[in-house]
């Protein structure tokens, strides 16, 4: 897309993040011809995002964390560097109303959403209300706040299965799945006390629970003169704790008819609310019924495969319309072909409960050829810590269709060599070569459900020969060992074969 | 002779070699192999076992070995014959309380010098979100407390140490 911009009202763009997601938006910033600055703990001094970034400034925090949440010392940065606009990424301040605030009360442009619309979408209970008032499909539900003295009592005429979440809540966090009403007081109280350990509010609702659920979301775009429109859905079902590991789209479930109305229903949310830049509508799917679940004002981990199978880039459309400029588009100039893949690659052990590992990054060699990209933000010789999440890269194919997306994945994750920490880069290519997931019938439960594909597989008698002689050779203390024999018997002149 | 061992997948695999005039034989159980392993450039070595060869990516640290091969990833850690013998010896492995995962310490309920008892809560860590809590497992007195509140560290490392009852 032409962006009929001539001069940018800011020339440099401040990254307020880390990893892989610091390094995919510099590339945009710096290929648009603009420069880019990056924040980073000292923990990350060597990091990709720190050594191609224009300026790269320091920050403390009492955790390394800490330093990327500390929104009054990134816009103190932002100010000393020059930087007019400040890419949150995702995580960290993205979602952040307090931050986007500070960044306009500065004169910065903040690369997101108003400050208002993140309010909105940012509890739960308001978001849902809204959509629910503006005409779009929400679960049939009980809130608590509505009258707490009848909670109970409009819970129960929802009916079974019903879900009982924290509204305060994220991250599947506090969620009760109620499926006998005689149960319903009990998991009440049990929702009610995870709620308040995890986010110090024990407000509930509960709304009718979707059995087999598939995760569908929406990539929308809207600019300050009032246009909107979608990009397209993504499915995000295959998930392990709550969290997306597996991305693609278009989804496998749904048929034109279902795909255009879903698409539509996100778009019209987004113009109910006057949203502008990069956003996401999320919907829980399943029988064929769809239901909004929330809005994530950010840009997502997996918009890669959506910039694959449109053309755009998400980046540059997030900074023209901060800049101020239209769209420029129309809905129906904008295409969707072929078939894209995420997988995420996370410092991670499947076989141990998908725990976090850490070490030193020994060897890197990321797949590449036609159709394979990969954002990343590690390097050789840099270290894997437990200072972060565990989200190392992204590994995003795109063919002509499924069948040729998912044999290309599983080509490049045979070839995605990183040595010095364990991944889950084998579980990947196991979910990607399983029945179900080939057949596209998946829901997020699906990896509870099939425990096993997590577990290490029994390996063959000649795959483990072959791993005990590389594994003795390069042991130093062994060969060493072995080679000191040989001399003695050779200086004895008593080799016998 | 098979004082050597590699730990792959959580178990614990006897192995020896010995040179022969050409390369090396492997001895696992009641098999002798002949193999050889020659670094082909920077990423591959190239390995032979009875005769076939097979492309195979390499990096060690310390006693960790990793090898990529066939399109998959996988880490032996070598166990030292004298490690081996002084664990046995020492049989008190319980000395040592690890992490069971990375994560940060969210409070410490005991302090140096602190006499607990089996199943008493030592401290309460925070991983992925989700807390833990540390018990003691034997009686003992708290020798070291390796880190602070707030602290972060790795799967492994060694929260603090018990030492016998004076």
């Amino acid at each position: 897309m032409e962006d009929g911009i001539n001069s940018w009202p800011f020339d440099y763009v401040l990254v307020a993040n880390r990893g892989e997601i610091a390094v995919r938006i510099l590339k945009t910033v710096k290929g648009l011809g603009l420069k880019g600055a990056v924040v980073y703990h000292a923990v990350d001094a060597q990091s990709v995002a720190a050594q191609m970034a224009d300026v790269a400034v320091e920050i403390e925090g009492t955790t390394p964390v800490a330093a990327y949440l500390d929104a009054e010392q990134i816009v103190a940065v932002a100010l000393s560097v020059g930087a007019g606009a400040i890419h949150p990424g995702y995580g960290f301040l993205s979602e952040n109303s307090g931050f986007a605030r500070a960044c306009v009360q500065a004169g910065i442009v903040f690369v997101g959403p108003t400050p208002e619309v993140i309010d909105l979408m940012g509890d739960k209970v308001t978001a849902r209300a809204f959509v629910s008032n503006a005409g779009f499909p929400v679960a049939p539900s009980a809130i608590e706040d509505d009258d707490p003295a009848t909670f109970v009592e409009r819970a129960r005429a929802v009916g079974v299965p019903l879900l009982i979440k924290p509204a305060a809540g994220g991250g599947g966090k506090g969620m009760r799945v109620v499926r006998d009403l005689a149960l319903l007081e009990v998991e009440i109280e049990r929702a009610r006390s995870e709620g308040k350990r995890y986010f110090g509010d024990g407000r509930l609702y509960a709304e009718r629970y979707v059995e087999n659920p598939r995760h569908i979301e929406v990539q929308i775009l809207g600019d300050a003169h009032g246009n909107v429109v979608h990009l397209f859905e993504r499915e995000c079902s295959v998930q392990r704790r709550f969290q997306k590991i597996i991305e693609e789209t278009p989804s496998p479930a749904l048929t034109p008819q279902l795909r255009q109305k879903i698409c539509q229903t996100a778009a019209g949310i987004a113009r109910s609310a006057g949203y502008q830049n990069a956003g996401t509508v999320e919907f829980v799917y399943g029988s064929g019924e769809f239901y909004f679940l929330e809005v994530n004002t950010r840009l997502q981990v997996e918009h890669a495969i959506t910039e694959k199978i449109t053309g755009f880039d998400l980046v540059h459309e997030q900074l023209r319309i901060a800049a101020g400029q239209p769209l420029g588009y129309q809905q129906s100039q904008i295409k969707a072909q072929g078939h894209a893949i995420e997988m995420r690659i996370y410092a991670e052990d499947p076989a141990q409960g998908f725990t976090p590992t850490t070490g030193p990054i020994l060897k890197l060699r990321e797949p590449t050829g036609d159709g394979i990209r990969v954002d990343s933000g590690i390097a050789e010789g840099l270290a894997i810590t437990a200072n972060f999440d565990p989200m190392l890269a992204k590994l995003i194919v795109y063919g002509a269709d499924r069948n040729q997306a998912m044999a290309l994945a599983d080509k490049a994750l045979g070839d995605y060599v990183l040595l010095g920490s364990k991944t889950n880069i084998s579980f990947l290519r196991r979910v990607m070569n399983h029945a179900a997931f080939k057949s596209g019938d998946v829901h997020t439960g699906f990896l509870d459900a099939n425990p096993q594909i997590a577990a290490n597989p029994a390996l063959t008698k000649n795959t483990l020969e072959k791993l005990l002689a590389a594994a003795s050779l390069a042991t130093r203390s062994m060969r060493d060992e072995a080679d000191a024999v040989l001399d003695i018997h050779a200086a004895m002149g008593a080799w016998r074969n | 002779m098979y004082n050597n061992a590699f730990v792959l997948n959580d178990e614990e695999l006897n192995v020896a070699i010995s040179r022969t005039k050409n390369g090396y034989l492997l001895y696992i159980g009641d098999d002798v192999l002949p193999i050889n392993l020659h670094k082909e450039n920077d990423d591959f070595s190239i390995l032979t076992v009875l005769g076939k060869r097979q492309a195979v990516m390499l990096a060690v640290h310390g006693d960790d070995v990793h090898i990529h091969m066939g399109g998959e990833t996988y880490l032996l850690k070598y166990r030292n014959p004298l490690d081996r013998l002084a664990a046995k010896s020492r049989g008190a492995a319980d000395d040592f309380i690890r992490a069971p995962m990375p994560g940060s310490i969210v409070s410490l309920n005991i302090a140096i010098g602190e006499a607990v008892s089996a199943g008493q809560t030592l401290l309460i860590m925070e991983s992925m979100k989700m807390e833990s809590t540390i018990l003691a497992p034997r009686d003992g007195v708290v020798a070291t407390v390796n880190f602070e509140k707030g602290q972060t560290f790795d799967r492994n490392a060694v929260l603090l140490t018990l030492e016998e009852k004076a």
